[in-house]
């Protein structure tokens, strides 16, 4: 599994450059920065200082590059953390219970268990890395529409588990999201939905309808209040408190692994990623903990399963990008882009060729998750002063922010409008108890699942008997099946035994 | 015979988000047949469709659930949760208006007024407060995205 000779290459590429290790703190600091401001996403990030690369040899480029990635991947649960803002869509497993920590005064701590859970995230995931990109890259080939489509309705079954109240309103959420992920054109070319609206052609844009569902609709709630944090003496900012939420991830080392492994396996298929990882890894770890039933409330086991799959899905996204030559995101394709710029072909051959540059970039994105806890321990102090400022500068604030960053990402009004109106339809969602979660994954995953479904119907040529010769997805649906059939199970059992010790306490 | 201590009330805002979600879908779906009946336009889209509304059906018992007597809102209260949703209309409103107008009147003007509205409703009543900080505020955002995002944003004072 280990080229012992690429390692002993590595080291020495390592030590006689070091320029490469220059460009590590300003990378994290972009990426922590860009990453924390909502509609900047780490694609952006990367794709503004993507030209300064071409005048860095190749080494630098992508450990700066890849500086920012791991930067901005934690700097999205910031404001996913205090305003219900996830920066990406990898980021919104970590609102469930990140946010409601926050409101209750226990922010320092959530930002300090989501920042010890990334460090620790993407270093397990380097390591997993270092161990399993050739497997990783065999399994990922293998992988078909079928397979695709069947992990995507997993994602989506799993919000139903994760939804609040009524399973059917958690259902509803999903399916609406689904639908409405599905306006514009299919790949089959037929255009349904848009209404006449041009820039409906290609779907209604993901990010501002995000940040609308989630974000804006929760401002527009909060009118009725004064600050974040209600209670003054919980608004403090306190480094002692983010040590604690530090120390306290470490006691959760299965849900860390859990989440790593997760995120790797997820990551690396391309498409997919980061943003059902979260959700599996949140269900997986609400499912198993014994005090499941605070999940939603503040319980910062929910921001470790979410922060630890959603960065190490980073190394899985590598793993498909080093080994395979495939993009599995926007970031990934930066990279790809980048390592053109320097006339390398990313793939098998490259990986074959240069494994020692492969495990270059691997221990400089340990140095990476190292530095980040250091560094990113100083933004979160500064970034935490958020819960001071009154709601009623903060609401208009945020609103401002979001509209010009939903404006950023089409150069058009489309953004805006889209942030608008899915707002109104997020603030309406909430107030009757629809997990908007679940409508936001169900967007995400609308054209992915009708574009997997629709290729696999073309394969198979609607023989269901097809799903017999696909062993992979046969598997996948047992799992999926099993872990619902677990998570119901599991919700039965917790309600008999509350139903059983409430009276005796009463 | 007493009085019934459960008295079945209607969630009329509930009702209406569940009729904006049957009538969105519905119109999607007929949308869709209209556009083609080919089984590549549909197969994701009918069946999905139709067991959203399915799941419409079972979630309206919820918009009429019974309320035990004591729990019903007075007059009173009522009229606090009005307000409080005629607050929020107002903001929304706001923002709509800054919306739709940032390429009109350009994205400085429409920041200041919306920023300095915004502050107003949320409950800032010192209008020297209101104005240095609206106009503080979108210069800063203003200059800052511009920096940042390769689009041009229409503007019609900075």
């Amino acid at each position: 599994m280990l080229d012992f000779s690429a390692l002993d290459g590595a080291y020495s590429i390592l030590t006689s450059s070091w320029s490469a290790w220059l460009w590590l703190i300003p990378g994290l600091v972009i990426g922590l920065v860009f990453g924390a401001m909502p509609g900047i996403s780490i694609t952006m990030a990367m794709a503004i200082f993507l030209p300064i690369t071409l005048y860095m040899d190749f080494l630098p480029a992508i450990v700066f590059l890849t500086s920012i990635y791991t930067g901005a991947g934690f700097g999205g649960s910031v404001p996913a953390v205090l305003m219900n803002i996830p920066g990406t869509s990898s980021a919104v497993a970590t609102t469930f219970d990140g946010y409601p920590m926050a409101r209750s005064g226990r922010h320092n701590q959530a930002l300090g268990v989501a920042l010890a859970s990334s460090v620790m995230g993407t270093l397990s995931s380097y390591v997993l890395l270092l161990f399993l990109i050739v497997p990783v890259s065999i399994i990922v080939l293998k992988l078909g529409p079928l397979e695709m489509f069947v992990i995507a309705v997993w994602g989506l079954l799993l919000l139903g588990s994760l939804a609040g109240s009524s399973v059917w309103r958690g259902l509803l959420a999903g399916i609406f999201g689904v639908l409405l992920g599905t306006i514009g054109m299919n790949t089959a070319g037929f255009i349904r939905g848009t209404m006449g609206v041009p820039w409906l052609l290609d779907g209604i844009p993901a990010i501002p309808a995000m940040m609308g569902l989630l974000a804006a609709s929760q401002l527009l709630n909060l009118i009725n209040t004064t600050y974040l944090i209600e209670n003054e003496d919980d608004r403090k900012i306190s480094f002692a408190k983010i040590i604690d939420g530090v120390k306290l991830t470490f006691k959760s080392p299965i849900i860390i692994f859990r989440g790593a492994t997760i995120g790797v396996v997820i990551g690396a298929i391309p498409g997919v990623g980061s943003s059902i990882s979260n959700l599996i890894s949140y269900s997986e770890t609400k499912r198993n903990a014994p005090d499941g039933d605070s999940f939603g409330t503040g319980n910062p086991k929910g921001v470790i399963a979410a922060e630890s799959a959603n960065s190490s899905s980073e190394g899985g996204a590598m793993a498909t990008m080093l080994a395979l030559g495939i993009p599995g995101g926007g970031a990934t394709a930066i990279l790809l882009a980048a390592f053109a710029m320097h006339n390398i072909i990313g793939g098998p051959q490259f990986i074959a060729q240069n494994r020692d540059i492969v495990y270059a970039i691997i221990f400089s994105n340990f140095a990476q998750a190292i530095l980040l806890l250091i560094v990113g321990m100083g933004f979160v102090y500064l970034a935490a002063s958020i819960v001071r400022v009154p709601l009623r500068f903060l609401i208009p604030s945020v609103l401002v922010v979001s509209t010009f960053g939903s404006y950023a990402i089409l150069g058009s009004l489309a953004g805006p409008i889209t942030l608008f109106v899915f707002a109104i339809l997020g603030w309406a969602m909430v107030r009757y108890d629809y997990p908007v979660a679940a409508t936001v994954v169900g967007l995400l995953l609308g054209s992915l699942l009708e574009q997997n479904i629709i290729r696999t119907w073309q394969i198979s040529r609607g023989d269901l008997g097809y799903l017999l010769e696909r062993p992979g997805a046969i598997l996948i649906l047992v799992v999926m099946i099993a872990s619902i059939a677990f998570t119901a199970l599991s919700k039965r059992r917790r309600k008999i035994t509350s139903s059983v010790t409430d009276p005796a306490e009463s | 015979m007493g009085e019934p201590s459960q008295r079945r009330v209607v969630i009329w805002g509930h009702l209406l988000l569940l009729c904006v979600v049957a009538v969105v879908i519905l119109a999607y779906w007929l949308d869709a047949r209209g556009t083609s009946l080919k089984i590549n336009n549909l197969l994701l889209v009918q069946p999905a469709a139709i067991f959203g509304l399915i799941l419409v059906a079972l979630v309206l018992p919820q918009v009429f659930p019974k309320v035990p007597r004591e729990d019903v809102p007075d007059a009173a209260q009522r009229r606090k949760e009005l307000l409080e949703v005629g607050r929020v209309a107002l903001l929304a409103g706001a923002f709509g208006i800054f919306v739709f107008s940032l390429e009109t009147i350009g994205f400085d003007i429409a920041t200041f007024v919306f920023v300095a509205v915004g502050l107003y409703l949320c409950g800032e009543k010192k209008l020297w407060v209101v104005g240095t900080y609206s106009a503080v505020f979108s210069v800063l955002v203003v200059y800052g995205y511009q920096a940042l995002v390769p689009y041009p944003f229409p503007l019609t004072i900075l």
